[in-house]
């Protein structure tokens, strides 16, 4: 007999003694789930407020772009495509049909404490003017106003008490909105004329040690307070306080948010909404008084962790991933029906006009499903055209990148 | 995740959890409770985005592998597993008797690996996948999948004597080359 012969035998007399998982096992997982959040989810949630934002207001007129050196790298230029598919994270500009990279973020949980961490982004934001992504480490949250030429920005040390209005050509703050209540998130209206801030109590990025583990965690109750909606040509706005459930029974306080849960602008501008992960379809939308209304007509199927949310038009809604037709796709639903199509990609990010999304996906025979870039997709065809190279490592892992996106 | 989702994530672990569970006790050098704690957390991360995985058990496998091995990077460095008592062996003098004997030194010396180096034999003699896929499912190349190997073999063979009368594993004839550790984050 060989080694290999008697570690097989071991190895299956071993799980062969093993009794069945208790009953109730799945409960078990998802009351854990329900105590500690779930920081992917907040992930995505930061993403989704990130980019949900950007929409609207022309200023990139796409078919003129100038054809620039590409330093060296592979850089295709085809109509109104601008990709780097040897770049990864990208260092000059990615852009499709006017829908923009306007940056990335570089995410890390930083120790504060021997208890208590930040979980800390590093943008690196687009200069329109020359092309190339810089890094922009004075800020901790970063909206970009649709057109590309402005972006709104938090300072360190979250809730910040001002808003700083960033001319993204000159990197230079012009204007500061001072706030009463802090602010921790911002997402700007689909004509970038409003800019929805979302107030915290505490910083929505601090992390705590789980329980039991050396892994850092959300606290489990959020500190979320309201939101202001700003006019952002004069600053002026006001506070709106959405109080959240409380239950002094229950560990999480009664409300089961993610402890950064920002809110957006609906589609309509009269409302705004958040995801509310727990609840029954996933979001809330609220009037701005703070009362809770109905889903609007057409935001029906809008889902929080999917970034692209509603085409430019609003016929379209992104939707999950489905993985039917193909081994990575996305469904594409219709606004007022609810009617699926599949389109290539794993997660779609951004749309380009209304036939068009900017995604995440592998490459064709990949397996890693961490192994992603940047394509651009189109609904009803089957060709894909990679954006930037491929981020490596897995989920979570340092140097992994994060696309901000400004639509045209 | 929503009503639906719910439900097929209670099916999901309902029908695989104790499959799903025996590769987590292995992982974990036979130790029950270690491999339980494996497979919650392994499980409490897919719930997080269920509705986002076309391949839920694929999916658990590969954080249940690569938790496992960040997780002694992280909290238990050069850890030994406690394991139950073996059982009685048979009676002394068959060949039964002898063959269960050394399965359970298989079994000891196993629980004293670190669990990296368990990762991989479980992984290439237990789920019995080619060196590429347990590349693939560490996230490290394929000449650390093989260096491993045959390092944690000739580990096996100095933490339990006994084997020393076994012929060697197609992995042991190959040479031992200096690659890099296995990277895995949490």
């Amino acid at each position: 007999m060989n080694v290999d012969e008697l570690l097989r035998d071991a190895l299956r007399e071993q799980a062969a003694e093993q009794t069945p998982a208790t009953a109730g096992f799945a409960d078990r997982v998802l009351a854990v789930r329900r105590r500690r959040g779930n920081r992917r989810l907040a992930a995505a949630a930061a993403a989704t407020a990130a980019v949900v934002v950007a929409v609207a207001v022309p200023l990139l007129d796409s078919g003129k772009q100038d054809v620039r050196p590409s330093g060296g790298g592979i850089v295709v230029e085809k109509k109104d495509v601008k990709a780097h598919p040897d770049q990864s994270p990208p260092r000059e500009e990615i852009s499709a049909g006017g829908t923009t990279l306007a940056g990335y973020s570089l995410a890390e949980t930083v120790e504060k404490s021997a208890d208590t961490a930040v979980y800390q982004r590093t943008y690196h934001l687009l200069n329109p003017k020359t092309g190339k992504y810089a890094k922009a480490a004075d800020w901790s949250w970063v909206a970009v106003a649709p057109g590309m030429k402005t972006a709104a920005v938090l300072e360190q040390d979250l809730p910040a008490s001002r808003i700083g209005l960033l001319d993204l050509t000159t990197g230079k703050v012009e204007r500061w909105i001072p706030v009463d209540h802090g602010v921790g998130g911002l997402a700007f209206s689909r004509d970038g004329r409003k800019l929805v801030a979302t107030t915290y109590g505490k910083n929505p990025d601090l992390r705590v040690r789980t329980e039991g583990s050396d892994d850092w965690g959300q606290e489990w109750t959020s500190s979320r307070t309201g939101f202001y909606v700003l006019d952002v040509a004069s600053g002026k706005g006001a506070w709106t306080e959405v109080k959240l459930a409380s239950d002094p029974d229950d560990p999480m306080g009664g409300t089961f948010l993610n402890t950064r849960q920002d809110f957006a602008l609906a589609t309509d501008g009269r409302h705004v909404w958040s995801g509310n992960p727990m609840g029954d379809i996933g979001k809330q939308f609220y009037d701005f008084t703070g009362k809770e209304v109905p889903v609007p007509a057409g935001d029906k199927y809008l889902s929080w962790s999917v970034d692209a949310g509603r085409s430019p038009s609003g016929k379209l809604v992104a939707g999950d991933f489905a993985g039917k037709k193909w081994k990575t796709s996305s469904y594409v639903l219709d606004a007022a029906t609810g009617a699926k199509t599949e389109v290539h990609g794993q997660q779609l990010l951004a749309w380009v006009g209304d036939k068009q999304l900017i995604a995440w996906d592998i490459g064709k025979d990949d397996k890693n499903e961490f192994h992603n870039r940047l394509v651009l997709v189109t609904v009803g065809s089957d060709k894909t055209v990679p954006l930037t190279g491929f981020r490596e490592g897995n989920d979570g892992a340092a140097g992994r990148w994060d696309p901000l996106f400004a639509q045209p | 995740m929503n009503a639906e989702g719910l439900e097929s994530f209670r099916d999901f672990v309902d029908s695989r959890s104790s499959a799903l569970l025996k590769t987590a006790v292995l992982l974990c050098g036979g130790d029950r409770h270690a491999g339980e704690d494996l497979l919650q957390n392994a499980l409490v991360k897919v719930a997080g985005r269920w509705q986002r995985i076309d391949e839920p058990e694929a999916y658990v496998r590969r954080i249940l592998y690569r938790q496992q091995v960040s997780r002694w990077r992280l909290k238990w460095p050069g850890r030994e597993v406690s394991v139950p008592e073996p059982p009685e062996v048979g009676a002394p003098g068959t060949d039964a008797a002898a063959a269960t004997e050394l399965r359970l030194v298989m079994r000891q010396a196993l629980s004293r690996l670190t669990a990296r180096q368990r990762t991989v034999l479980v992984l290439r003699y237990f789920e019995d996948l080619p060196e590429a896929d347990v590349a693939r499912l560490l996230g490290c190349s394929v000449g650390t999948v093989r260096s491993t190997t045959h390092r944690s073999l000739a580990r096996l063979r100095t933490l339990a004597p006994e084997l020393a009368a076994l012929g060697p594993a197609d992995a042991e004839r190959l040479a031992a080359r200096d690659y890099s550790p296995v990277e895995v984050r949490p």
